[in-house]
């Protein structure tokens, strides 16, 4: 019973790592555009194709296509952002907040229907980072796993030195502080909102190729680990990584106990979807803003 | 206001337009425009919930859902006469939707979208996992609203329950309530602090919206015959948004048209199987990037100056931003 509950612990540690990448994304979308992004879990999926191809039809070795998946989603997060999102920065559009909900999950619907058209409704599996598994005892990690686990880790600590030392990371920060005192010392805005969305769809497409071969591909992937994401970062505060890290880890390690020790097997299937859901609401319910409140959501 | 009055007889143009149509159409256009009655009644009451209180829900199908599960489940287990089943379906959607209303009074814009969002993804998996009382995934079959095989009193019935709701939304909308939720969206702050309930009016403005979402629903079930958790999708959703997004947001009647229009269009390209959903939420983008007040008020040809307006001098006084809004938009 002990090594059955470790077992659900470590599974719930990895899925963890890779939620805490989606939250990441999401958060700094949020910290630096104010917005919402209800599009996040279809780039997560993008991400998981984009690995795939990557993978299937240039070859590339399956953990290099991480990244190959990662660039194509950037693109994709800067287009969208360049295209659709500046009228945000004006007085173009009264009631921001709408648009941009109506936008980003615009961008869910065009995405996740045009993966079914292009990619085929059918799961797909890429090849395994590395094959096999360990044995610990009565444990077994696979391989697959624990690479998608050090590589998610791997890419939270290169996200976080990002964001303190370099300069770019910088002016993410102060632009989400303030867009006006950013301006002020030379910071130019527009130039960091195509990079905070770009880097926000970057992370998670990046976590969609490290999962894939764990889970397989299908274009509705990305419906629940978007709403994981929304806890996560409703739960681990707004524009804080950190926060965003340990709340994806605790959320994976919850999730995975209460769907091994939920009582009656046959529900527990259905319902584990619905374990993030719920989460969202109870955590709405006792933060209904989320820990910086109002003023920290508005569009200035 | 006297200007109104033309206008008013300019709508019973398409009124009798859609009144003397069933004769014109085949069987396969008669089922998909009473179909899109039924979206139509869902745009409008979403046009009124997300577009004039600005309340966002993602959870308006599962109101839809509780109608058309609440008046099924009482027909088939109770034996409940169908019209009745439909009032009480009605019923028990608005009496949920008050309850989500005051779950989410100090929930605003993205939150409130979340929260509506999970409601309604929870709502789909009970409805798929309580199979022994819902049929699950395979469907709750439920009887028809009429005996005969003919959807003529159907598209009747359809468009009479959407003359209905969207008259007593609009008069609803033309009293001083209607100020109040336009308030309650455009600073909720300013409203509560003039002396506005905004907590009464959230709660009500959720309560009417689900109760006629329901009653579409009812109506729905027993038109179609068979209800199944596929009722609350996120495609589902996203049909009603690019609905009421594209007729316009903020007017019940351009939701109304939009409903029409994009159900159509969602039929037209069936053939291409989920490429229409790619079309429509691109046609979504589209709206909202270059027309924000939707293509019907475009037009009607009030578009070009509304959708570069600038914003609304967040007034604090309500009234006064209300009736700013008022100058611009137009109530129908």
């Amino acid at each position: 019973m002990f090594e059955y509950f470790l077992l659900q612990v470590l599974n719930g540690l990895v899925t963890g790592l890779i939620y805490a990448l989606i939250a990441a994304g999401l958060t700094i979308i949020f910290s630096v555009l104010k917005i919402v992004n209800f599009g996040h879990g279809a780039l997560y999926m993008v991400g998981g194709y984009a690995g795939y191809y990557a993978i299937q039809l240039l070859g590339v070795p399956p953990i290099l296509a991480v990244l190959v998946a990662m660039a194509a989603t950037f693109v994709i997060g800067v287009i969208f952002e360049r295209v659709m999102l500046t009228p945000l920065y004006t007085d173009k559009v009264d009631r921001k907040d709408e648009y941009a909900i109506i936008v980003t999950f615009a961008l869910f619907m065009v995405l996740e229907n045009a993966a079914i058209v292009v990619f085929g409704p059918f799961n797909k599996r890429p090849p395994s980072f590395a094959e096999g598994a360990v044995h610990v005892g009565l444990l077994t990690i696979t391989y697959d796993r624990l690479v998608a686990a050090g590589l998610a880790a791997l890419l939270l600590i290169a996200l976080s030195l990002f964001m303190q030392r370099t300069s770019i990371g910088q002016a993410l920060d102060a632009v989400s502080q303030s867009r006006d005192a950013a301006a002020i010392i030379g910071i130019d805005a527009k130039r960091m909102f195509a990079i905070a969305f770009g880097l926000g769809a970057a992370l998670a497409g990046g976590a969609g190729a490290l999962i894939a071969p764990i889970f397989s591909l299908s274009p509705t992937m990305g419906d629940l680990p978007s709403v994981q994401a929304f806890v996560i970062v409703v739960l681990g505060g707004m524009g804080s990584v950190p926060g965003s890290i340990v709340g994806g880890i605790l959320l994976g390690i919850v999730e995975g106990l209460g769907v091994g020790f939920y009582p009656d097997a046959n529900r527990a299937l259905a319902y584990s979807n619905a374990f993030g859901a719920l989460l969202l609401i109870i955590t709405l319910l006792v933060r209904p803003t989320g820990l910086f409140g109002r003023q920290h959501l508005r569009m200035e | 206001m006297p200007r109104r009055s033309p206008v008013q007889i300019w709508w019973l143009v398409p009124i009798v337009a859609a009144l003397a149509l069933p004769p014109l159409l085949n069987s396969y256009w008669l089922h998909v425009i009473s179909v899109s009655w039924y979206y139509a009644i869902l745009a409008a009451s979403w046009a009124l919930l997300a577009g004039y209180a600005g309340q966002f829900s993602f959870g308006h199908m599962a109101f839809a859902a509780i109608g058309g599960y609440a008046s099924g489940l009482l027909a088939v287990d109770l034996r409940v006469p169908v019209p009745l089943g439909i009032l009480c379906g009605f019923v028990a959607a608005g009496i949920v939707g008050a309850a989500i209303g005051w779950l989410c009074l100090r929930m605003r814009g993205p939150y409130l979208s979340l929260f509506t969002l999970a409601f309604a993804l929870i709502f789909q998996l009970i409805l798929i996992a309580e199979y022994q009382f819902t049929r699950g995934s395979l469907g709750l079959s439920v009887p028809g609203l009429f005996a005969g095989r003919s959807d003529t009193p159907y598209y009747y019935t359809g468009f009479i329950l959407l003359l209905v709701s969207l008259s007593a939304m609009i008069f609803l909308l033309r009293s001083r309530v209607g100020i109040f939720l336009r308030a309650l969206r455009e600073d909720e702050d300013a409203a509560e602090a003039c002396g506005i309930d905004t907590s009464l009016y959230k709660i009500l403005v959720f309560a009417i919206t689900s109760a006629v979402a329901g009653l579409a629903g009812g109506f729905y079930g027993h038109f179609v015959g068979i209800l199944t958790p596929n009722l609350v999708t996120i495609p589902e959703m996203g049909l009603v948004v690019a609905m009421a997004v594209v007729g316009g947001v903020e007017s019940l009647s351009g939701a109304v048209v939009g409903a029409v229009f994009v159900y159509v269009l969602s039929e037209v390209l069936r053939d291409t199987g989920q490429m229409r959903f790619v079309v429509l939420g691109l046609l979504i983008m589209l709206t909202q990037r270059y027309a924000q007040n939707g293509l019907w008020t475009l037009a009607l040809g009030r578009g070009s100056r509304l959708s570069w307006r600038k914003p609304v001098t967040r007034a604090v006084e309500p009234e006064a931003a209300a009736t700013a809004v008022e100058r611009e938009t137009n109530v129908g």
